[in-house]
């Protein structure tokens, strides 16, 4: 390109150029402190109108009052002077939104942090929508394979649910997700992970392994760290559900992790209590319910007249020393369809991932689960339902009569089935043949040790010796006869010479 | 318990000594003084001062609008721009505040209270860069 070229260029964008000048609604700024703005003059502006600093810092209207106008500052509010001028836009606060978001990591505003470049981007997605409404949902029938056997199997997840991680620190909360994440290689679902008041450094971790596992590709990263203002943190989720519900009205599928939804509370009682907002249990402001049930709301199954798509959404809420009945949690409980609850005891137990499969529920996803899983899972959950119960017996060993102990032993290998090692996700197909071996009783002469190695081994074999068993699980979500008796004979003569290899 | 704004002081200063004689006046303003006096709220004359002349302005249909420009503005476009603002404020009176803001480079700016028309060559220039950025 010659200079010639650029000046002819620049000559036309100029021509193309048409000035449009408007009346701007000024105010100054009167006071500002911990990301907070008090802004005089601004009539007739909006709430939560996204209004412009002097700098070009964005700020959001949020306290409308008689003469004076509470904004929270988007960004750095060290160079926010009293008496700068701010102006109104008109407009609310939007995310810049396109394809070529996916596999890279923006802050809570849209702009890229990732050091890749800027993002080109066509459109804008205003952060606050009103959730589709009735007519044009539909209820959820595709399931979100997470590749957990606990979850896919007793807590089954459909797309378009909300089903909340909720949990202690350092249970695995944060884990399910990624392994989640890592499963939807080839399934036709986008991620958006909002990360909200989390540690640099935890996010790197987390980026990096998306990368290795190759799931960035079809990732989003929304990030407010712990060291930007909490207006970051409080914005973050709204960004992270315009970023899915852009991709949604292109007919996709998406899921979107909020990790966690304590802090973002946090954040917003802190903007709250700086806005004078009256405080109320716990100190969060009255209106922390909507908070939540507004960003969930969003989430939805769209039916096909309206253009089909649907956000599912795991929403993360930590606890302390595990008290559900917390302000909080009782909060995102009541609104979600279902929880997977984890437990500090389980996970130093070794039962990794540590759900509590009593507490935990999926509201709607047991009609998004296949035929094939919902058949050996229905026995599985009676099975780890009738071990529970006897559990408390178990010490008496020898006192017990055949049924009982047997019981207890299925029920020793059920919970050994259902442990696995994280980024490790399973194939549907694997899935079910392993619970089927476990609960037609094929595993309950193997020792309890051997459990992990006998499951390994299995797959392995039966993914050569059963393949009718697997392309009908591929084809329909169900086996007949046939595939049955194929997946029966390659059980039977695996473990004949997995206990001869043994003895 | 409501609290009262110094804005509903002011209203109510405007209120009381509206359509009064000299006279009368002189006497109710004595009484203001008192009344701030009493209530411990002198300090805050000033704001009350001023807001009860935004009051008035806005009651009486006085208009005060700031105008910046570059170059001193003559009497014809002086008395154009009256004529415009009168019309678009729906206002008996205009008061011009003139300022000589030479960074403006040429055009002008209007400030009427919050309301600001940003006529000026640099905003027409900062708005040609930013389109030229954008699309770059």
């Amino acid at each position: 390109m010659n200079s010639n070229h650029i000046v002819e260029n620049l000559k036309k964008e100029i021509e193309n150029f048409s000035l449009q000048l408007k009346v701007e609604k000024v105010g100054q700024v009167l006071e500002v402190f911990d990301g907070i703005a008090k802004v005089s003059g601004l009539s007739d502006i909006k709430s939560s109108e996204m209004v412009v600093f002097q700098n070009g810092v964005v700020g959001v209207a949020l306290n409308l009052e008689e003469d004076t106008v509470g904004v929270i500052i988007l960004g750095d509010f060290s160079k926010i002077k009293e008496g700068d001028e701010v102006k109104t836009t008109g407009r609310i606060l939007e995310v810049p939104v396109s394809n070529s978001i996916l596999g890279r990591v923006v802050n809570a505003v849209g702009v890229p942090v990732d050091g890749k470049g800027t993002i080109k981007t066509d459109k804008t997605y205003p952060i606050e929508k009103v959730a589709p409404g009735v007519v044009t949902r539909q209820s959820v029938s595709e399931p979100v394979a997470t590749g957990i056997k606990v979850i896919d199997a007793i807590i089954p997840v459909g797309r378009g649910q909300r089903e909340l991680i909720i949990g202690d620190r350092q249970t695995g909360k944060t884990a399910i997700a990624i392994d989640t994440i890592l499963n939807q290689k080839g399934q036709n679902l986008i991620c958006v992970y909002v990360s909200i008041g989390q540690k640099d450094s935890k996010l790197r971790k987390i980026e990096a392994r998306l990368e290795e596992g190759g799931a960035m590709n079809y990732t989003v990263i929304v990030s407010a760290s712990a060291s930007e203002p909490a207006a970051m943190s409080y914005v973050a989720p709204y960004t992270g559900v315009s970023i899915a519900e852009y991709f949604m009205d292109q007919g996709k599928d998406v899921l979107v992790i909020y990790d966690d939804l304590s802090k973002h509370a946090v954040a917003y009682r802190e903007i709250s209590l700086l806005l004078r907002r009256p405080p109320g249990r716990e100190a969060y402001p009255g209106d922390v319910f909507y908070l939540h049930s507004r960003l969930l709301e969003r989430a939805c199954r769209r039916n096909a007249k309206y253009g089909g798509g649907s956000i599912t959404a795991f929403p993360i809420v930590e606890t302390q020393a595990g008290d559900v009945s917390a302000y909080i949690p009782t909060n995102v409980i009541s609104i979600t369809d279902g929880q997977i609850f984890l437990e500090t005891d389980l996970f130093y137990k070794g039962i990794r991932p540590a759900v509590n499969v009593g507490l935990s529920v999926s509201r709607v996803g047991s009609s998004a689960q296949i035929k094939a899983m919902k058949k050996v899972a229905g026995t599985l959950k009676l099975d780890l339902a009738q071990f529970r119960e006897l559990e408390a017996f178990a010490q008496f060993g020898s006192d017990l009569d055949e049924s009982t102990k047997r019981q207890l032993e299925r029920g020793k290998r059920a919970v050994e089935v259902l442990k696995q090692l994280q980024y490790a996700p399973i194939k549907i197909e694997n899935q079910i043949v392993t619970l089927y071996a476990l609960t037609k009783g094929f595993m309950d002469d193997v020792s309890l040790e051997k459990i992990k190695e006998f499951e390994a081994g299995l797959i392995e074999y039966s993914e050569r010796n059963a393949k009718v068993f697997y392309k009908e699980i591929a084809e329909s979500k169900m086996w007949t006869e046939k595939g049955e008796e194929q997946l029966k004979k390659a059980i039977t003569d695996f473990k004949s010479s997995f206990q001869k290899a043994k003895s | 318990m409501t609290v009262i704004s110094n804005n509903d002081i002011a209203r109510a200063i405007y209120l009381v000594s509206k359509d009064k004689s000299r006279a009368e006046q002189s006497v109710i303003s004595g009484k203001i003084v008192k009344f701030l006096f009493k209530k411990r709220m002198l300090s805050k004359a000033s704001d009350i001062l001023s807001r009860l002349n935004v009051i008035i302005n806005k009651e009486e249909g006085r208009v005060v609008a700031k105008v910046s420009s570059a170059k001193k503005l003559d009497h014809q476009s002086k008395t154009y721009l009256e004529h415009i603002l009168k019309k678009r404020y729906a206002a008996k009176e205009i008061f011009l505040d003139e300022n000589l803001d030479e960074k403006l480079l040429g055009g002008l700016k209007i400030r009427v209270n919050d309301e600001v028309i940003d006529l000026s060559v640099r905003n027409k220039i900062k708005k040609l860069q930013e389109y030229l950025t954008k699309s770059a």
